[in-house]
């Protein structure tokens, strides 16, 4: 009965992400300022979360290996994080293809691109520690404490590390309301950091209702500048022009004006925010985690039955 | 992108998660039929090796007991 019902689990599992693969392309509509591209987020977030909980089941069952000394437990801690690390690689390519289409680059050192660099750097390392041993028991127990280390730099390399940067282009307004998205408040003749670009604003201009600031953007290490023009509706709050950063998709806008200081609120628009606003891409982005985290658990499942039938092979060879 | 394009789109990412699908379904039936085979093989071990169990331990100067 039990087999007949992850039997037919593990059907579901292929019709559900066909599901998903379908709702993405012919479903979720096209994001504006990202076009087509936008729907590569219904691939890139899920990848990313699916790594956090493999590295967590990683970690849980590096930590049971210490307690109990079962080889089966070592078995699912290295599957676990063999799928981390094949969920990470999948996450960075796709935010890298997002990166080109939202910056007009694949790779800058964007904080959290350095971070997530720096994790999957830490569990190749592991793989590296265990072909190096060949004492198995030896073997299992030290990986199992490199293992539980590794666990311990992964919420900081994932969340923290990206949102305490001040200079990451990262979305995370999509999700969170960080400090990033504040944007920033400048008078006349001041310089500020949106992101990872330097602005100025050289002047206002009181334009009929609008009011219009005169801005210098330059890119990170002042390859280019620019003079871009962002203006607010005085009337109805909002923001009118939003010209493109130089080089991105990324736009400039003017969100609020203090008549009284002069000063006024400068910030990025970033493409991917409020990605998740429309009905239809919200649905399939959670079918889509769903989806990752019921295939993951099904590859977590056929690898460490591999393992084991690895290993019982090489018990029987010995015997 | 137009229509067409698109459809390729979804064509081929569903062809490759198909792919995919079918190679694990495979590695996992492969799996339980050796785990299955392996099991069965033990069982058999275990059925067939002589096997004796220990009631007593004979102090020392205990005459044997001969049957």
């Amino acid at each position: 009965m039990m087999q007949r019902l992850a039997q037919a689990a593990k059907i579901g599992i292929g019709v559900w992400m066909a599901g998903v693969i379908i709702a993405t392309f012919l479903i979720v509509p096209q994001y504006e300022g990202l076009g087509e591209a936008g729907r590569i987020v219904i691939v890139h977030v899920p990848t990313a979360w699916v790594s956090v909980v493999a590295f967590t089941i990683s970690a849980i069952f590096s930590g049971l290996y210490l307690w109990r000394r079962r080889e089966r437990d070592d078995h699912i801690a290295v599957a676990a994080a063999e799928a981390g690390l094949l969920f990470t690689i999948l996450a960075t390519v796709t935010g890298m293809i997002f990166s080109q289409v939202a910056w007009g680059i694949f790779w800058n050192w964007d904080p959290r691109q350095t971070s997530i660099f720096v994790l999957l750097l830490i569990y190749a390392a592991l793989f590296a520690l265990r072909a190096a041993i060949d004492d198995v028991d030896r073997r299992r127990q030290l990986s199992a404490v490199y293992s539980l280390f590794a666990f311990v730099t992964m919420p900081f390399l994932f969340f923290v590390a990206p949102r305490i940067a001040d200079s990451t282009l990262h979305p995370n307004c999509a999700f969170i309301q960080g400090s990033n998205c504040d944007g920033v408040v400048l008078e006349v003749g001041k310089v500020g950091l949106i992101g990872d670009q330097k602005v100025q604003l050289l002047g206002l201009e009181r334009q009929g209702n609008l009011i219009v600031a005169e801005v210098k953007v330059s890119t990170p290490g002042l390859q280019q500048e620019a003079i871009l023009y962002p203006s607010l509706d005085l009337v109805d709050g909002g923001m009118a022009a939003r010209p493109e950063f130089p080089g991105s998709r990324f736009q400039l806008g003017l969100e609020e004006y203090d008549e009284a200081t002069g000063a006024v609120r400068l910030n990025m628009e970033a493409p991917g925010t409020q990605l998740l606003e429309n009905r239809r891409t919200l649905y399939t982005f959670l079918a889509a985690n769903l989806g990752f985290t019921a295939l993951f658990f099904w590859m977590l499942q056929v690898r460490s039955l591999v393992l084991n039938v690895q290993w019982a092979v090489a018990q029987r060879g010995r015997a | 992108m137009d229509n067409a394009a698109i459809l390729v789109a979804t064509a081929a990412v569903l062809s490759v998660w198909i792919a995919i699908f079918i190679y694990l379904w495979r590695i996992d039936a492969a799996a339980r039929a050796l785990r299955r085979e392996l099991e069965r093989e033990r069982e058999h071990n275990d059925a067939s090796t002589p096997s004796a169990t220990v009631n007593r331990v004979r102090e020392a100067g205990e005459p044997v007991e001969r049957r």
